[in-house]
């Protein structure tokens, strides 16, 4: 019977030991907007294209799983809010035209902003 | 048994929308009062025809959609599918590339069985071991960004190994992090495992026997949760596990406290496991083949092959059908959590319906899996 009543408060208070244990550790979360995560030079951002070192092979083109992201007809486009940032196009691009940058917000209020072209 | 008329029972829509659903469960309960008289789970809100979808795309246009089918676990439908094509195409990766593929892999189990930590004491309404969960999980996750580029959606492995080296950096925090892990692990267990509120809600409730176990073809941690051991990586051992001392937990009590049980001693064993790679990865940092010189983009495999791999939620299966073309014939994935979904009607039967969530929740169910 006593039994019954001790066990619970001996949980609360090692429950309780816990949570106050963990709220004098050092902070693990970042303050996002002022302060960011740094990044390895691996990490799969944004596609950038370097239009000189491109000679419109098509590979990237035929290696996306994507049917209508990368488009090469006269121009060379991605339209970078069906990407799935997968990096079969980068590792695959025999002259090394496209790149992965570290740049990850890509919120825009237009979404033809986010088709990549090549005179930008 | 007591015969109830049809106007006592009241049918009640969960989901697909419910947050406790992990996903887009969908289940029509009907109720005697609180008593639980049926369940009838519809599956299907997360179909996105990944089978389909391989027909019509070449096998490396293929790799990166694969990692989406269980999106916690991403590691091992890629190697279920590499491992496939790489039977038809008679490669074996190398001893290195095996290595790295283990100790990702063990480090992806112990991410999935974190979250589905926190998720399932959320469900039973404890909040904070769902962020204890999530700092160990966040540690991983930050190697794995580190090794991989991305943090859930990989697209590491490629044909007859991987596509990055490891390098000494990062195999030092992964020592670090197994080295602090087990005392978070005793913390977990401190915390939750004489918790009188979680026992009275998990002991003795959600029973699988043996019987209705094999019945379903249900297997991972809730199948060794039942009493029968069974465990790929030791019954036919894959990529390295020959090599490694490991021990594959079974418990016999059946109810959802065993599957918690077993899951964090799972936890443990691959942390082991992962230590072990770690001193053999240490020592051979030189080598430097890691993948082979086969071009994944012109490949055209032929025959028939199952592949599997043992997942965190039980044992996955890939069946490739490849013709000689580019593209694959047909690919069919076994997926473990489709079979426990169906057990819920099995277990949840004459139970309350605060209950409900919670047996749900021991079985470690993720949707995409699902669906596909």
């Amino acid at each position: 019977m006593i039994k019954s009543f001790i066990l619970p408060i001996k949980e609360l208070i090692k429950g309780l030991y816990t949570v106050f244990k963990n709220g004098f550790k050092k902070r693990v979360t970042l303050e996002y907007p002022e302060k960011k995560k740094l990044l390895n030079n691996n990490f799969r951002g944004k596609i950038n294209y370097i239009k000189e070192n491109c000679i419109k092979c098509g590979i990237c083109q035929n290696v996306c799983p994507l049917i209508s992201c990368i488009k090469i007809d006269t121009d060379f486009s991605i339209d970078l809010s069906q990407c799935i940032f997968c990096g079969n196009c980068v590792e695959n691009c025999p002259k090394n035209a496209l790149y992965f940058t570290k740049e990850y917000e890509l919120a825009v209020n237009n979404k033809e902003k986010l088709i990549l072209k090549e005179d930008n | 048994m007591e015969v109830i008329s049809q106007d006592r029972i009241l049918d009640i829509n969960i989901g697909p929308q419910h947050p406790s659903t992990h996903g887009v469960l969908r289940m029509v309960v009907s109720l005697c009062g609180e008593t639980i008289i049926n369940i009838n789970p519809i599956i299907g809100y997360l179909h996105r025809g990944l089978e389909k979808m391989a027909e019509n795309r070449t096998y490396l246009q293929y790799l990166p959609i694969v990692d989406r089918i269980d999106y916690l676990s991403g590691f091992f439908c890629s190697y279920a599918y590499l491992n496939g094509i790489e039977k038809l195409l008679n490669i074996t990766p190398s001893e290195k590339a095996k290595y790295i593929r283990t100790i990702t892999m063990e480090m992806n189990r112990i991410t999935s069985h974190l979250l589905w930590l926190g998720c399932f004491l959320m469900d039973l309404g404890a909040s904070s071991p769902f962020f204890y969960a999530f700092i160990e999980r966040e540690k991983i996750i930050d190697i794995l960004e580190d090794l991989t580029g991305s943090r859930m959606m990989y697209n590491y492995y490629t044909l007859g190994g991987v596509k990055r080296d490891i390098d000494i950096d990062i195999l030092n925090r992964i020592k670090e992090f197994s080295d602090h892990f087990e005392t978070a692990l005793k913390e977990y267990e401190d915390l939750i495992e004489g918790n009188p509120i979680f026992l009275s809600r998990t002991k003795n409730i959600g029973l699988i026997n043996k019987e209705t176990a094999n019945q379903y073809s249900i297997t991972g941690a809730n199948l060794r949760a039942s009493g029968i051991k069974k465990d790929l990586r030791k019954d036919s051992p894959y990529l390295i596990y020959n090599n490694i001392d490991f021990e594959v937990p079974v418990l016999n009590n059946e109810d959802s406290f065993s599957r918690f049980v077993i899951r964090i001693k799972e936890m443990r064993e691959s942390k082991k496991i992962i230590l072990q790679c770690y001193n053999w990865l240490i020592n051979h940092i030189k080598d430097e083949e890691i993948k082979s010189n086969i071009n994944f983009m012109h490949i055209k495999p032929e025959g028939k092959v199952i592949s599997e791999v043992e997942s965190p939620r039980g044992l996955l299966q890939c069946i490739i059908h490849a013709d000689g073309t580019k593209k694959p014939y047909r690919i069919k994935w076994r997926t473990p959590s489709f079979y426990s979904v169906q057990l819920i009607n099995n277990l949840a039967k004459n139970y309350k319906l605060p209950d409900l969530m919670s047996i749900f929740g021991s079985l470690d169910v993720i949707m995409p899996e699902v669906d596909r």
